[in-house]
């Protein structure tokens, strides 16, 4: 017999209302888990961006087109290393309704500039080696059941084929990441393919690049090489903007609007409303306890006694609840991932939210507990067992 | 003449009511031998349980002194006085009071968590207690699973399992039929002859206060009557 078997025995002595508020906690932190979870992880894809590579767009606008003739003029500016081409193509896989990522790049310079792209070394010629060849992350392969040898056959939006048919790569790799600035949920194929397709008239849509990465040679500094990149083509045949990896990345979540905002208004409202549920059900609890608070005062225990019984059993409310909530994102999360896609591909439940949300339960805890607390903590004994039930 | 262990002096209480003052206790005066069974009888309001709660310390008084066991009980306040009290006081409600989500076991137990004895002294000596009052094969059953005159002798286990000094019983065979108040008497009255603990007990009951060593009648918060 101890004090935590009585703070048991009372926290279940109504299981309804103890399921219920353990459960209402339970969600509560698990939407806290997730909805912060939207945010780190697009974050995440921002704060692990690579520090020597830069990105070059139009100044006009992302979705304009960059001349192929740049490539060489822009790896002769000091500082590149190298230089390739990334077209987004925005096929659709099959049918319309389904959608991933995939770009068009200069497969030869992919590997050098984006090792976090891990693969064999088989895997990696052999997609080179084949025009018509493509890699994709391990989530895309899980999520569509695909593997090497497969065939992909988009349907091009952007870049329709002349000849109504369907684009077909062959898969020569499943790659993995090493950071989380690059997904597990896109496909690479070859620009060239993409290029003689449209010199061919196979192909129909817009000439060029979407954007230019550029690898920095050692020493040079991202600002100073962006800056001459865009001072050359300052007066055209057309503006570029160029960009560290990580400005670029913020401008995506930037273009989410203010989500983030809106995501902790959410969270912050959820939990706001589950400091009350807990208030409420350990201020009934308190009610119906009073005369038993009484007694244990009148056995000789001091009046910080019932106070502490009442703090536990809330902060024992808030952890069980919490506990439930987070293993429930911890386990989730991987479904979540797949659900979301190419929209937020790198979805993790980071352990500074698990963390944040342990703090938070014992927070929302402390105060479900603090006000029977302060009330039990001043009522004399005499009244606790006159006015008890 | 041994000093008495309970000693009252001049002791004045007063509760507001509805804006009314009520004068409940008015400059009492009482003593209480050690090893003595003191009824206290009288109607409704006449200050009996607000005695037993001053006795206690839990509650004060507006004047006068209250000694006990040789302490002044109105000046202790605290974490002293919640300690002398488990030390010295044992409580009997009418009501019986046990914990409801514990066993009659653990009921008992719980007072000795205030000791330094260790998880399997504490356990003997509640067992010990329970089997003193008879209900050694009650020891896991909740109070629902009780009668009343079981969850009242769970009770006094409960009351002497710490062996304090004093017994304070507030109406112990109120809520019970006649066999099982003669026994919860039986019991106190063997508590008093066999382990010598002092007993102030409030009642209505004629024959419980037969079975008290002395007995006061009060009214209107003074001494009326006292028989032996």
């Amino acid at each position: 017999m101890n004090l935590g078997r009585l703070v048991r025995r009372h926290a279940w002595s109504h299981p309804v209302r103890a399921a219920l508020t353990v459960g209402a906690v339970a969600v509560a932190i698990f939407l806290f888990c997730f909805l912060r979870s939207i945010v780190t992880s697009l974050d995440a894809a921002v704060s692990q961006s690579a520090s020597n590579r830069i990105i070059t767009a139009s100044a006009v606008s992302l979705f304009q087109s960059l001349p192929s003739a740049y490539k060489g003029a822009i790896g002769a500016i000091d500082g590149v290393d190298s230089v390739s081409r990334m077209a987004w193509f925005g096929g659709r896989y099959k049918s319309e309704e389904n959608f991933f990522a995939q770009f068009a790049c200069d497969a030869e310079i992919l590997f050098e500039q984006y090792p976090e792209l891990l693969l064999s070394d088989e895997q990696k010629k052999a997609f080179i080696d084949d025009k018509r060849g493509a890699i994709i992350g391990i989530g895309l392969a899980e999520k569509w059941g695909l593997k090497v040898g497969d065939t992909v056959p988009l349907i091009g939006t952007i870049y329709p084929r002349a000849d109504l048919r369907m684009w077909e790569f062959n898969i020569h790799g499943i790659y993995r990441s090493a950071r989380a600035n690059v997904d597990e949920m896109t496909m690479y194929f070859h620009f060239h393919y993409l290029d003689e397709s449209l010199e061919r008239g196979e192909a129909m849509g817009p000439r060029g690049t979407s954007v230019y990465l550029i690898r920095l040679e050692d020493g040079y500094r991202g600002e100073d090489v962006a800056y001459a990149i865009d001072a050359y083509y300052e007066g055209g045949p057309q503006r570029t903007r160029t960009q560290s990896e990580a400005a670029f990345q913020a401008d995506f979540v930037n273009m989410l609007g203010n989500l983030p905002t809106f995501l902790g208004m959410i969270g912050a409202a959820v939990l706001i409303a589950i400091v009350f549920g807990i208030v409420n059900t350990m201020t009934i609890a308190a009610r119906e306890r009073l005369r038993s608070m009484g007694i244990l005062q009148a056995l000789g225990f001091s009046t910080s006694v019932p106070a502490r019984l009442y703090l536990m059993e809330s902060c024992a409310f808030a952890l069980s609840g919490g506990l439930v909530g987070a293993g429930i994102a911890y386990f989730t999360q991987d479904t979540f991932r797949k659900l979301f896609g190419t929209q937020i591909p790198v979805f993790t439940v980071e352990t500074d939210t698990y963390l944040w949300a342990a703090v938070i339960c014992v927070v929302t805890g402390l105060i479900g507990g603090a006000v029977p607390a302060w009330r039990a903590a001043r009522m004399r004994a005499v009244d606790q067992l006159r006015r008890g039930i | 003449m041994s000093e008495p262990v309970i000693r009252l002096r001049g002791v004045s209480k007063a509760y507001r009511k509805g804006g009314e003052e009520l004068q409940v206790l008015d400059r009492l005066d009482m003593d209480v031998e050690e090893g003595e069974f003191l009824a206290l009888m009288g109607p409704s309001g006449s200050g009996k349980s607000t005695i037993l709660n001053l006795i206690g310390g839990l509650d004060d008084p507006d004047e006068g002194t209250i000694e006990v066991v040789g302490e002044n009980v109105s000046q202790l306040g605290g974490d002293r006085l919640s300690a002398w009290r488990a030390r010295h006081i044992g409580y009997v409600f009418q009501a019986f009071n046990l914990i409801p989500v514990l066993t009659a076991l653990e009921n008992v137990e719980l007072p000795l968590l205030l000791t330094p004895l260790s998880k399997t002294q504490r356990r003997e000596q509640a067992e010990y207690a329970l089997q003193i009052v008879g209900l050694g094969d009650r020891m896991d059953h909740r109070p629902k699973q009780l009668s009343g005159g079981q969850e009242q002798r769970v009770a006094i286990a409960r009351a002497i399992a710490m062996d304090p000094t004093i017994l304070l019983c507030d109406e112990p065979t109120g809520d019970l039929d006649r066999d099982s108040a003669d026994q919860v008497l039986d019991l106190l009255q063997r508590l008093t002859s066999e382990y010598r603990k002092t007993i102030v007990m409030v009642t209505h009951d004629l024959k419980a206060g037969e079975t008290a060593s002395r007995v006061l009648h009060l009214d209107k918060g003074v001494v009326e009557s006292q028989t032996a």
